[in-house]
């Protein structure tokens, strides 16, 4: 019983670790893409990582009260949480995790927790600006999240289930990918995508020159090397979570067993989450940004037809 | 032609008044004078301090004219992010405080306030020769003339203004000073608290920061 | 014999507070709490049993099974605890014997609307648990506030009159009021030719549960009570509509089946939607705290009532378990809210900020409540947020239904936040500085509320395993529960324990790694320290963000705004009022028209006798 344990401990250090290092890779290839956009060299791949060193090794760090102090931690623990209930490698074989205990309606809910663990933090910060950016940001919430659900419901209701392995098992025995099964849910999911990574259009939360950054205004030194790491990780559970519920996941237990099959699975996971990465950027790249209310608006009009047409989609697909 | 009732003159200091004011006003902390005050492991160092270096948030805070080359610094053509430079919007973010040209005494005590907020390691880049002796506006009433008596300096760029390629060269001495462990006189600023203090106060009026350093 | 115990044990206390007021003031309070923990005690401790007697040729039933425990047990345990909190809140103000003589009777009525078995003693307990609220509503008049109890009683009235018109047509169609006939004669199934019956009985639980377009007291009533009862009011009064929804229902349920079913979880599953999504976004644009929980309180109970219409396993198990956690959560709202008026003085949003270091408890137990009202995990709401999810997903399947409690539930987390912001966060003003905690009288219930938030959040088994057992006593089905794994009808499960130890481990081991990183060299500043570019803020400047905190949402909205329930019933009033007046004009005061009238009505009925009799 011990040595099972030992085996989850690990497997769960080794999925935060992997997810740490692809998101911030992920960071600092951002930069890099937009820097080539703009006909310019840009910083090395690896800056977010001398980012997070730099802001670690600051020598005095400010504070504000106890939620202020523990906002990252709600941030941090939100997003491992999140990735410990997401199959990352289909199988699991060396990145166990609790996948069969947790489904998408709890996931829905536990994205959430680290939105809200960091606006009480900045709201005790005493910061205007840190409580207009957490208005903005929660207002925004409302926008997102109606098609995301409505397209993760299409899906449920499809496929009969709201477990995100067997999703991930029915595209592995069919191999027919669920964005081709269900395509209107699958557009739906991906403007979803787009509010949830806060690029432009829609950053006015964290807004630098006209917020003063918003909600990070008063956060520095561990703090923001902190909530910068749970970001990172973050942005690894959006991607793998749209990729295994609709590009078919990673990982082919029964066809590569394995070092081998794993080494291929992470490669096939890290093409398809960072092509799925490259929409969000590029959008963000060109397109300025929508104010707050035209925003959730936006989203309430077509990401909500795409939306309900994949549950009509659903229903009538048998 | 009214009578000139206002002139000033301008007569030279005699040789003791130098001496004095050389040592009354010479700057506490300096990135010369700087020793590496912690005996940690020499690895550690060298990756905090590689990574300080290649990571410098500027504060996006344009203090004077030399504001206009920033953003020609930060933009395609000369690029300042292959370096790891970037902006940051708040002083609790950022590790740069730039300077960049005149202060006036009404812009003095908002750059040492927004200087206090910072978090060490810190560093300040002063722009132009208005923050070393004055520059153009040597005789106004109310600019600073000499920046390192109010705040720590750690690299000064000269011109009026720097251009592009100046402002990085003077971001590449940063870094070196950086490497070196020469840079970041935050702690040097608290220790010296009452002289910086005693400066500050001359020249800035409507003096009312609270007694207490806490920021 | 328990329950003539714990009524005798409640009425004996009312009258007593209301005596000993006059003797000595500070004791009314210890004695009304003395009166509310006796009779949870006796509840507790002493069997239950039948109680069955005739008066006047209509025979009573009481009886404690497990749907009449559950709920009793909602009444009393929070009322008990609510009565601790009042000695301390009602300190020192006029006329408590009169407010904890209403209290005690008014709990007694919800008690013995739990326990009732027919109609009839239903309806006298429903009413004394009315006008005793009524009367606990306009106690704050005498302090200058105004109070809206007019609309309570009539909107209570309203519902009276319906329950009191399908009384007496079941017992003339039936010629018994018990629950028992009736279900099995079928008097509760639209098919069955009476289905005036279950409408009207309906249309009177709706009222006391809140349910749109009947909603409309319950805002204006719940800011103005004092809080102490509101919890009570809020928690424990709204579930004896809930209680009787699923008393009627019952029959419809079992049946499983047929168009009835059907029309039920269409009405009053979208009624329940709606009700909650309306009230979510009026909840938003609330400027006090206590307006935004009574509006909250609206928008919760919304989703119980979308619970209940569903008729399915899972469904009614969210119903019960939501129940049960709103009367926690809200009452500890409640109280919350409370406590900060009683230090502050007022609990506008605008007018106090930043207490969170002056009263750290009460910012404890407010944050427990409001994220399990947000039904975020590992806290308890969350469970029963997703049973009702999956229940409307894969045993209903009413997807466009579910949209709108999903966006109700999203836009919850705003009005959530809005409140502990509102109060608790953002800086200080100068008068707040002698703000101090209140004492621990009114501190216990409180945690005692939000343990129950976390316990169920990991043992949700707690609950599900009295509920079962109630919906059992009724006939329905309620199928096995698991202690901590939740699972729904396709096989897929969450694990609750496994994400509550998950989340516990994790925090702990950041926050210890984030707070002894650089410990030395943190620096704890106030919030009057902020990066105000540069300036130096005054001492009496209060930089707090609070009006227009949602103008973007609101603005989103837009025109949904614009409408007002409120509105549209003033309207009905003044029409009615039109028409009455115009009606008025029959009384000509002239004697020649009075006998006009008599002999024209003489005339109608000779010429038509034979169609008449």
């Amino acid at each position: 019983m011990t040595g099972n344990w030992l085996i989850e401990l690990t497997g769960i250090v080794l999925t935060a670790l992997l997810a740490f290092t692809v998101g911030m890779f992920y960071g600092g290839l951002r930069r890099k893409v937009i820097a080539r956009a703009q006909n310019r060299v840009g910083p090395p791949v690896y800056q977010n990582f001398l980012d997070l060193l730099k802001l670690q090794g600051k020598t005095t760090n400010v504070t504000h009260g106890l939620m202020t102090h523990l906002a990252p931690v709600w941030v941090l623990v939100a997003a491992i949480t999140a990735l410990l209930f997401i199959p990352v490698l289909h199988g699991g074989l060396w990145f166990p995790n609790f996948t069969f205990k947790g489904d998408l309606i709890f996931l829905l809910y536990l994205m959430v927790m680290g939105s809200l663990g960091m606006a009480l933090g900045v709201g005790e910060t005493g910061n205007p600006n840190g409580a207009i950016g957490v208005s903005r940001g929660l207002s925004l919430i409302t926008g997102y999240e109606i098609p995301f659900v409505l397209s993760l419901v299409a899906i449920m209701i499809q496929f009969h289930t709201t477990s995100l392995t067997d999703l991930m098992h029915y595209q592995q025995a069919t191999g027919h990918w669920i964005a081709r099964e269900n395509p209107f849910a699958f557009l739906a999911a991906l403007f979803s995508v787009l509010g949830m990574f806060h690029y432009s259009p829609f950053d006015i939360i964290g807004a630098p020159a006209e917020l003063a950054s918003g909600p990070m205004s008063e956060f520095g030194g561990k703090y923001l090397g902190s909530l910068m790491t749970g970001g990172s990780i973050f942005a690894f559970v959006k991607l793998v979570l749209i990729t295994d519920l609709f590009l078919g996941g990673a990982g082919h237990p029964d066809a590569y067993t394995g070092a081998a099959g794993v080494l291929l699975g992470l490669v096939e996971l890290v093409i398809k989450t960072f092509l799925l990465y490259m929409i969000p950027v590029s959008i963000g790249i060109v397109m300025p940004r929508f104010r707050t209310e035209q925003a959730v608006r936006f989203f309430w009009r077509w990401p909500l037809l795409f939306g309900a047409l994949g549950i009509i989609w659903a229903v009538f697909w048998k | 032609m009214s009578e000139t009732k206002d002139i000033r003159i301008i007569t030279r200091p005699t040789k003791e008044q130098i001496r004095q004011a050389q040592i009354d006003f010479a700057p506490r902390c300096t990135a010369a004078g700087r020793v590496n005050d912690k005996e940690t492991q020499k690895m550690v160092q060298y990756i905090l301090n590689f990574a300080r270096k290649h990571s410098l948030f500027l504060l996006a805070y344009g203090t004077g004219c030399g504001a206009i080359e920033i953003p020609a610094t930060l933009t395609s053509r000369y690029d300042a992010e292959r370096l790891g430079i970037r902006g940051a919007a708040t002083p609790r973010q950022a590790d740069v405080l730039m300077i960049t040209g005149y202060l006036s005494t009404k812009t003095l005590k908002r750059v040492i306030r927004v200087y206090e907020q910072m978090q060490d390691p810190k560093y300040v880049v002063a722009f132009g020769s208005c923050t070393i002796n004055g520059g153009m506006y040597f005789d106004s009433y109310n600019t600073i003339k000499a920046l390192d008596r109010y705040i720590p300096v750690d690299v000064y760029i000269a011109g009026c203004m720097p251009r592009p390629e100046a402002v990085l060269k003077g971001f590449a001495k940063l870094q070196e000073l950086i490497q070196n462990g020469n840079a970041g006189n935050g702690e040097c600023y608290r220790k010296n608290l009452d002289w910086y203090r005693a400066n500050q106060q001359k020249v800035i009026k409507n003096w009312d920061f609270p007694d207490e350093y806490n920021w | 014999m328990g329950i003539i115990y714990v009524l005798g044990i409640l009425i004996i206390g009312a009258l007593a507070a209301f005596f000993v007021d006059d003797l000595n003031r500070k004791w009314t309070g210890p004695v009304a709490m003395l009166a509310g923990f006796g009779a949870a005690a006796a509840f507790a401790f002493l069997p239950g049993g039948i109680v069955r007697w005739r008066i006047l040729g209509f025979s009573m039933h009481w009886e404690t099974d497990a749907l009449a425990g559950f709920f009793a047990w909602i009444v009393l345990g929070l009322s008990a605890l609510a009565l601790m909190y009042s000695v301390k809140y009602m300190e020192g103000k006029a006329r408590q014997g009169y407010f904890y003589a209403s209290f005690l009777t008014s709990v007694a009525g919800m008690f013995g609307v739990a326990v009732s078995k027919d109609l009839l003693s239903f309806f006298i307990f429903w009413e004394i648990m009315t006008w005793t609220s009524f009367l606990l509503a306009i106690y704050n008049a005498y302090y200058g506030v105004e109070t809206k109890g007019i609309k309570y009683i009539i909107f209570s009235a309203i519902g009276a009159y319906a329950m009191l018109t399908a009384i007496v047509l079941a017992l003339g169609q039936y010629h018994s009021l018990e629950f028992s006939d009736l279900m099995a004669a079928g008097a509760f199934r639209f098919s069955s030719g009476n289905w005036y019956i279950p409408v009207l009985l309906l249309l009177g639980f709706a009222v006391k549960a809140a349910v749109l377009p009947l909603h409309v007291w319950a805002p204006a009533v719940y800011p103005k009570t004092p809080m102490s009862f509101t919890a009570v009011f809020s928690g424990a009064m709204s579930k004896m509509g809930i209680l009787g929804m699923l008393l009627i229902l019952t029959g419809i349920f079992r049946s499983a089946t047929g168009w009835e079913l059907t029309l039920v979880r269409w009405v009053l599953g979208w009624l329940g939607g709606l009700t909650a999504a309306w009230a979510t976004l009026q909840a938003i644009r609330q400027n006090d705290a206590k307006d935004l929980l009574a509006w909250s309180s609206v928008a919760q109970l919304g989703y119980i009532v979308t619970a209940v219409s569903t008729g399915t396993r899972l469904g009614l198990m969210a119903a019960l378990y939501l129940a049960l956690l709103h009367a926690a959560f809200k009452g500890s709202l409640f109280m919350v809210a409370g406590a900060v008026e009683k230090q502050a003085g007022t609990t506008d949003f605008r007018r106090i900020s930043g207490l969170i270091k002056r009263m750290p408890w009460t910012f404890l137990t407010a944050l427990i409540a409001i994220i399990s009202l947000a039904g975020i995990p590992p806290l308890g709401g969350f469970v029963g947020k997703w049973l009702l999810y999956e229940s409307l997903i894969s045993e209903t399947h009413a997807y466009f239904l579910v949209i709108l409690i999903f966006f109700a539930s999203t836009s919850a987390f705003l009005y959530s936040y809005r409140f502990l912001f509102g109060l608790f966060l953002g800086q200080e003003e100068e008068e707040a500085k002698q703000i101090t905690e209140v004492s621990w009288w009114m501190l216990i219930p409180m945690l005692a509320l939000s343990a129950v938030s976390v316990v169920t959040g990991m043992y949700p088994g707690l609950i599900f395993r009295p509920a079962a057992r109630a919906l059992e006593s009724i006939g329905l089905p309620a199928g096995q529960w698991d202690m901590s794994i939740l699972s729904n009808v396709w096989g897929n499960q969450t694990d609750v324990f496994t994400v509550g130890s998950t989340v516990g481990i994790l925090f702990v081991l950041w926050a210890l790694f984030i707070t002894f990183k650089g410990k030395k060299n943190t620096r704890w500043l106030t919030t009057k320290e902020i990066s105000t570019s540069g300036e130096i803020p005054a001492p009496e400047d209060n930089f707090t963000f609070q009006r227009g905190f949602f103008q973007p949402f609101e603005r989103a909205v837009g025109r949904l705004y614009r409408s007002s329930m409120d509105q549209l019933w003033e309207d009905i009033g003044a029409a009615l009022e039109a028409f009455f007046g115009f009606i008025r004009k029959i009384y000509t005061g002239n004697a020649q028209t009075y006998a006009m009238y008599v002999i024209i009505f003489v005339v109608l009925l000779i010429l038509f006798r034979n169609y008449i009799f």
